[in-house]
């Protein structure tokens, strides 16, 4: 009788598959997917590879600085250099303006024409601070709303023109200026002190720390969304095949047991083959070339992902997807009418959300924390949580395995209470039964 | 041997009993009756015997043997409602059906098309249930109750919403099956269906067998007590003859209620007095009267 569990499993499988609406999901998921991953380049791409943005100042006989240290054009001059220097590539360009006449009201007319001819975004003019000696005062001036980008980097930009500004009038060396200019190194390696099961092993850079992260967060949300999606496809057709009758056909010709489990697993192939598709899709877009140096540069990248925590995620994945497969199972065999499942799934669907918001909110910034440890060991929770700790932190081995162990019981447990539920439950037509209609309805079953 | 054998089998829902002990037995190449009003217990009686929920005491024997997950195999079940699979094509759930009775994909697929070809519909094949009407989803139902040859099947009104020539289509069906050697469990309401494939029936009536055995025992057992009378003219008088009980006129003559079979020859000779008769017949009851009967009275 075997060959019944593999035929309801074949069935379950290649209807689903062939299926047009199942197609059309995938394939909206994939596009998406892509969309998703192409992203950065497609943003770079409007952006039209994010040029400087011009800003003009008027290089004047007359300074409008009334300082000795810093005249306007010394300023500039600064302001351009400092900008050509800039790494990776400069904000702005600094365009010299060429002053109309002595009048102010006239060489403002300049500048704003400059503007108006596109030029220039905007420019810069220097007011004498109260204090003489003083740095002057600097306005930037443009037609756009908010142009925090610009002046924040004029800002941080003016600083170091002032302090070279400074330090040349201090007469010092070319070599303790280059020394005083370069940056600080800081870089941050996550490290193991217990040799725990988690993915960090020799240490981390910042780099495959990031990769971790997103890699957690990838993993989680396609975690949810199979168990959700799976789980709701499983109890729709079980109460599908209950409202259509043919329920009484199928278990007249196959154990309920055989016809329950063969579902499950039989959504499982599919489930994996809608993951596989997923996947194939990740990793094609991030290896295509212009996708990769692109998500390079953000330090994403499919190397830095590491093999031990994807390994760990697969076995929470099938633990966490037979655990609330087999109560979705158990829920759809009570209901007798589709429209009805909504509200009965609603318990678990909660109790799977809750999961996933334990770790996407609070989990992923702060995978120590004592409610994702506890979260980490309740069967509902742990496919998640134990997955951000493995991925995030470093869990010793004794609490992964035994995570897993109180998960695989909890599914034997919720297989046998499911198995009972769904022997009852497929008969019992009408209104939604009680708990103790239920309870008593399980009891005539041996 | 008999094919199924139920001895004073009895279930009980919490409180309420649905089926009060009930026996029968059907032989090989039979066709029993099982009949009752709605909720009397058929359904019940039909799930129990196809192991869909166990009885709370009596036997029940499948050619000799009890119950067991093998037995499934041999049986077949055409349920009240339809059970099938609306959006999937007729070939994949009829097959599928098959192979989980342990029939294998080939000798389903062919059995598939050779009853198609028996209800001349061999293009429904391909098609979905969904886009079949009502009757011709109950030919499709009506060939995934016997695709895997069971030696005993099971009906569940069987005949509900086909119309008058599928209705003998599926009859004559279901008595090449009996032929064939096929024990069946039948139920209906439609009573002239009965009389005419059933050697033996249980009327139930809330939850117990109240009339059981031979249906044309039964029938001597109910009194003849209905005259059919066709005539060419007018007769009178016949209210007055000692033993009629009531007269109704129709188009084709009179329909007289007796109280025994005496009173049949006067009313023939007052007929013949006054006009020539063409048809003159003692009515045998029919199961309808037997079952409204027997029902009825017990609803008192």
């Amino acid at each position: 009788m075997n060959s019944g569990f593999w035929t309801v499993v074949g069935f379950t499988a290649r209807n689903k598959l062939r299926a047009k609406s199942f197609m059309i999901t995938t394939l909206i998921i994939a596009v998406i997917m892509s969309i998703g991953i192409n992203l950065p380049y497609i943003i770079s791409q409007f952006s039209g590879e994010s040029k400087p943005t011009p800003v003009g100042y008027l290089v004047t006989t007359v300074d409008q600085t009334s300082s000795q240290m810093f005249t306007a054009s010394q300023i500039g001059t600064l302001l351009t250099e400092y900008y050509k220097s800039q790494q990776p590539k400069p904000d702005l360009n600094i365009v010299t303006i060429k002053p109309a006449n002595d009048s102010d009201k006239d060489n403002e007319e300049a500048l704003k024409k400059a503007v108006a001819d596109g030029t220039i975004d905007g420019y810069i003019t220097f007011t004498p601070s109260k204090n003489k000696g003083d740095f002057p005062i600097v306005t930037y001036k443009s037609e756009s709303l908010m142009e925090g980008k610009v002046s924040q980097s004029l800002k941080g930009a003016l600083q170091g023109v002032k302090q070279e500004a400074i330090l040349r009038g201090g007469g010092l060396s070319d070599e303790l200026m280059t020394l005083l200019r370069s940056p600080v190194q800081l870089d941050t390696v996550q490290i193991s002190t217990n040799g725990g099961a988690g993915s960090i092993g020799q240490g981390k850079t910042e780099e495959e720390q990031g990769m971790d992260m997103l890699t957690v967060y990838v993993i989680i949300i396609l975690l949810f969304m199979a168990i959700m999606i799976s789980g709701q496809m499983i109890a729709s057709e079980i109460t599908a095949e209950k409202s259509s009758r043919v329920m009484e056909i199928l278990i007249t010709s196959v154990a309920p047991l055989r016809a329950m489990f063969g579902k499950i697993f039989g959504m499982f192939l599919v489930v994996l083959v809608q993951l596989a598709i997923y996947i194939v899709v990740i990793v094609i877009n991030m290896t295509l070339p212009h996708n990769k140096e692109k998500l390079g540069d953000m330090g994403i990248s499919l190397s830095n992902i590491d093999p031990v925590l994807v390994i760990y995620a697969l076995l929470f994945f099938l633990t966490g997807y037979y655990l609330f497969a087999t109560l979705f199972a158990a829920v759809g065999s009570i209901v007798s009418r589709t429209e009805d499942l909504g509200q009965a799934v609603l318990p678990i669907t909660m109790i799977s959300l809750a999961g996933f918001y334990i770790c996407i909110l609070g989990g992923i910034q702060n995978p120590g924390s004592t409610l994702v440890k506890v979260s980490s060991f309740i069967p509902f929770f742990s496919p998640y949580a134990m997955v951000v700790r493995l991925g995030l932190s470093d869990p010793p081995l004794w609490q992964v395995w035994l995570s897993i162990a109180i998960l695989l019981a909890s599914i034997l447990a919720a297989g046998w209470l499911s198995a009972k539920i769904y022997r009852a439950g497929v008969l019992m037509y009408g209104k939604k039964p009680t708990l103790r209609e239920i309870g008593k309805a399980m009891r005539s079953y041996k | 041997m008999n094919a199924l054998s139920l001895e004073q089998v009895f279930k009980q829902y919490g409180e309420k009993t649905a089926v009060n002990g009930i026996s029968f037995e059907v032989e090989q190449g039979e066709i029993y009756g099982l009949l009752g009003a709605n909720g009397a217990g058929k359904t019940t009686t039909m799930r129990m015997v196809l192991g869909l929920i166990y009885p709370d005491s009596g036997k029940i024997r499948y050619n000799g043997k009890a119950y067991s997950k093998e037995q499934l195999r041999g049986l077949g079940y055409l349920p009240e409602e339809r059970g099938l699979y609306p959006k999937v094509m007729v070939s994949d759930q009829i097959i599928y059906l098959a192979q989980l009775r342990g029939m294998s994909r080939r000798d389903a697929d062919q059995n598939l098309k050779r009853w198609l070809d028996r209800f001349a519909v061999p293009e429904y094949y391909g098609k979905k249930v969904e886009e079949l009407s009502k009757g011709n989803q109950q030919k499709i139902q009506f060939i995934a109750s016997v695709i895997h040859k069971p030696s005993i099947v099971i009906m569940d009104e069987a005949f509900s919403g086909l119309d008058p020539v599928n209705v003998e289509l599926l009859k004559s069906t279901v008595k090449e099956l009996r032929d064939g050697g096929t024990s069946i469990l039948f139920s209906t309401h439609r009573m002239e269906h009965v009389e005419e494939l059933c050697r033996n029936i249980t009327i139930l009536h809330r939850s117990n067998p109240v009339l059981q055995g031979n249906l044309k025992a039964i029938k001597k057992q109910f009194p003849r007590e209905r005259i059919i009378l066709a005539t060419e003219g007018d007769v009178s008088g016949l209210a007055d003859i000692h033993g009629v009980m009531n007269v109704t006129r129709h188009e084709y003559g009179y329909e007289l209620l007796i109280s025994s079979e005496e009173a049949g020859r006067p009313v023939l000779e007052q007929a013949l007095r006054q006009t020539n008769v063409t048809r003159f017949e003692i009515m045998e009851p029919t199961l309808n009267e037997i079952f409204i009967k027997t029902v009825g009275e017990n609803h008192e």
